[in-house]
């Protein structure tokens, strides 16, 4: 068991966002979160990041406390949104940037990035432009492309697919399948077809409450459907 | 149309977010502007006595046509750097079914809404009602008026296509300023005289009043010039600044401190690659001349350090002051990327310290022209310089701690108010206070060395402490984290 989640509660004012009483995450899964709007998504993924703090409850990450410790960091690499990018820097110097966190060279940050040449379709290394000058498909490239770099154990992303191609949507399902076994994934994502394609579990949410939790199999994605077009 | 577009622009400003977020900002905004209002009205009110007591020898018409011309260059310097353009509020109204031809209308009333063109106002119109209407009667008044009117709408519109055509560069405003002291020295020697070719065009003006249409054509030309420009470029990706090529760069001289390093590296990309902050940065370097205001032989005679510490705190530490005031905020827009990636809390506090070191070293150095002044005053200036590294960086990031307002640093410049809560206000007390304070006491027994050295020792014995404050900031920064995540993320 990698996370563990226990009484989580987010509360707004008198609304109640995120209530999660129990899920544990197991080593190399990879878990899909679905849910519509407003069903408490990101405020999950961003206490499970010590972003928000938690009205009630904990989050473990190999059994310490996000918020008392910052362990987790050396192994949770994470891209919520475009926040998350320094936007002012060029992808070269944030790839550099980041890689250095996690004590990479800049010769190892530029092998790991050649293979990526592909991923890129050539429109990111290389082109003069600070990341904020980016599409936003482009930007969210970098931000998994540097989420992924970290090699980490945990990986979290939010809604990675939207704003994304069609070739790239694909591209990123085969890099998060041929990751699967060694890293603990978590994503959100609105599209049924790729999370059922990716996730070998799903987590459905919604207002806040976990209403399922299992394993996919040929039939989730109907089940998935049915449930939503109720 | 002209009007529903301008109603949309004042709910605009009336329901940005960050207007009416602090009533306190609000007051003293309108504070400051009354306070110029005054100051304008007050030099135009007061023109005749001004221009009497600086050109003693000479009739004040003269000298009022004498600056005329000098008072519109200043204003175009000015406004190249300074005036906003018009451009983005009319993106969402391009693809609807608006004629053209209404919307360059639009921008060009829009661009007259600026304080540049309220100032003229205040200041040369008292003069021409209560000078030059009585020595040359209505008619001339009135052309002196369409004149000076006819020269802030050609300034306004100059700058503008200037600003469009993308041929300004900050750097041009030193050399605009270069040019302006030069020609001023050349008046002061008496070698090459603007005054008296200004007063020559209004003398000629005076003699011929219909020379005064000179003005109003130019101003129009501009205009239609200006106009033409939009109507053939109006492309918003055009119009907005052009985009150079942009390169990694890396800082070597910061390597050697590590991760630390690194993020003061980050930080001083953040402060370069932004037009707001790259405007804080050249504000800095003109309240180096603040000096001149403060440092009065007498007060360096009298050894009246007191009243001299307070120029000496603001001119060292300007980088710790302004870029200080808002601290964290500047990385509002990837703060959460800070916290979620491998960042010791503590190395990015020490990078903060580390730049403002960095800052108010440089400022200090450069400071240091006022030896010429008197040598005592680096003596002075070394006291502050201690106080501002050691106490004044503890006091600002404290402060920044409590800040929780987001700043879009994308957002243009000058004017900007955004992020400023009434904490920056505040900050200047405690700053400025403590070492006055602690100079006083030696003041008054008249010991003034012995007050400067009392300052130094203070800001030594901080800057020794800084292992314990960089630890003291931290503990409350990890305290605060979540309110200011949750701040910037508004």
């Amino acid at each position: 068991m990698i996370l563990e989640v226990k009484n989580l509660k987010k509360v707004y004012g008198d609304k109640t966002v995120v209530n999660i009483e129990h899920v544990q995450i197991e080593q190399g899964e990879t878990v899909g979160l679905v849910g519509n709007n407003g069903a408490g998504k990101t405020t999950f993924f961003r206490m499970l990041l010590d972003l928000i703090r938690p009205s009630e409850g904990e989050i473990l990450s190999k059994g310490e406390n996000v918020m008392q410790s910052d362990n987790w960091k050396n192994y949770t690499a994470s891209f919520l949104d475009e926040g998350f990018l320094i936007d002012y820097l060029t992808p070269e110097e944030y790839f550099i940037f980041i890689g250095g966190l996690h004590d990479l060279s800049v010769a190892d940050v530029s092998a790991y990035l050649t293979q990526y040449g592909e991923f890129f379709n050539g429109e990111i290394l290389n082109s003069g432009k600070y990341i904020r000058d980016f599409s936003k498909g482009n930007q969210v490239k970098v931000g998994i492309a540097a989420a992924l770099m970290q090699k980490p154990e945990i990986l979290i992303l939010d809604e990675p697919f939207a704003n994304l191609d069609p070739t790239t949507q694909i591209r990123l399902k085969n890099l998060l399948k041929a990751q699967s076994g060694s890293m603990t994934t978590f994503i959100s994502s609105h599209d049924l077809n790729h999370v059922t394609d990716v996730c070998n579990r799903i987590i459905l949410v919604e207002k806040g409450i976990v209403i399922k939790d299992f394993k996919t199999d040929e039939n989730t994605l109907k089940e998935l459907e049915s449930y939503f077009s109720a | 149309m002209l009007s529903t577009f301008l109603s949309h622009q004042r709910k605009s400003f009336w329901r940005s977010r960050n207007r009416g977020s602090s009533i306190a900002t609000q007051i003293v905004l309108g504070f400051f502007m009354l306070y110029f209002l005054v100051l304008a009205l007050g030099a135009g009110f007061g023109m005749a006595h001004l221009l009497k007591y600086f050109f003693p020898n000479q009739d004040v018409i003269k000298s009022f046509n004498g600056i005329i011309l000098y008072y519109f260059a200043f204003d175009f310097i000015m406004r190249v750097q300074f005036q906003d353009l018009p451009t983005l509020s009319i993106v969402p109204y391009l693809h609807l079914r608006i004629k053209k031809s209404k919307i360059i209308g639009f921008l060009n009333v829009k661009a007259l809404f600026s304080a540049f063109n309220l100032w003229p106002f205040f200041i040369f119109l008292p003069f021409c009602f209560m000078k030059i209407a009585p020595t040359h009667g209505a008619l001339l008044t009135i052309t002196y008026i369409v004149s000076i009117f006819s020269l802030a709408v050609f300034n306004n519109y100059l700058a503008l296509y200037i600003k469009r055509k993308s041929i300004t560069n900050t750097w041009y405003t030193f050399v605009g300023f270069a040019l302006f002291a030069g020609f001023a020295a050349l008046d002061y020697y008496k070698i090459i005289s603007i005054m008296a070719f200004s007063d020559a065009v209004f003398q000629a003006i005076a003699a011929h009043p219909y020379y005064g249409f000179i003005f109003p054509i130019a101003a129009f030309g501009i205009f239609k010039l200006n106009a033409d420009f939009l109507r053939k470029n109006l492309y918003v990706e055009e119009l907005s600044s052009k985009q150079e090529k942009k390169v990694s760069t890396d800082y070597a001289f910061l390597n050697r401190f590590g991760r630390v390093g690194e993020l003061a590296a980050l930080e001083l990309k953040l402060i370069l690659r932004h037009k707001r902050s790259r405007s804080s940065l050249i504000l800095g370097f003109f309240f180096l001349f603040y000096g001149f205001i403060f440092y009065k032989e007498k007060a360096i005679d009298r050894n009246a350090f007191g009243q001299m510490m307070f120029a000496a705190i603001f001119m060292t530490g300007i980088s710790i002051i302004i870029y200080g005031q808002f601290m964290f905020a500047w990385q509002s827009a990837h703060f959460d990327g800070i916290l979620a990636n491998k960042i010791n809390f503590k190395d990015y506090i020490k990078a903060k310290f580390l730049l403002f070191t960095i800052g108010a070293t440089v400022i200090t150095l450069l400071a240091s022209f006022y030896g010429f002044l008197s040598p005592k005053l680096l003596l002075l200036h070394i006291a502050a310089y201690l106080y501002n590294i050691g106490f004044g960086t503890v006091i600002v990031l404290y402060l920044a701690t409590l800040n929780y307002k987001r700043l879009d640093i994308n957002k243009a410049a000058s004017f900007n108010y955004q992020g400023t809560g009434a904490t920056q206000w505040l900050l200047m007390f405690p700053y400025a206070l403590t070492p006055i304070l602690l100079y006083l006491p030696f003041g008054i027994m008249n010991l003034p060395y012995w007050g400067l050295m009392v300052v130094s020792l203070f800001g030594l014995i901080m800057l020794l402490m800084r292992g314990f404050w960089v630890n003291f900031i931290t503990a409350k920064f990890e305290k605060q984290r979540y309110k200011i995540a949750e701040g910037f993320r508004e």
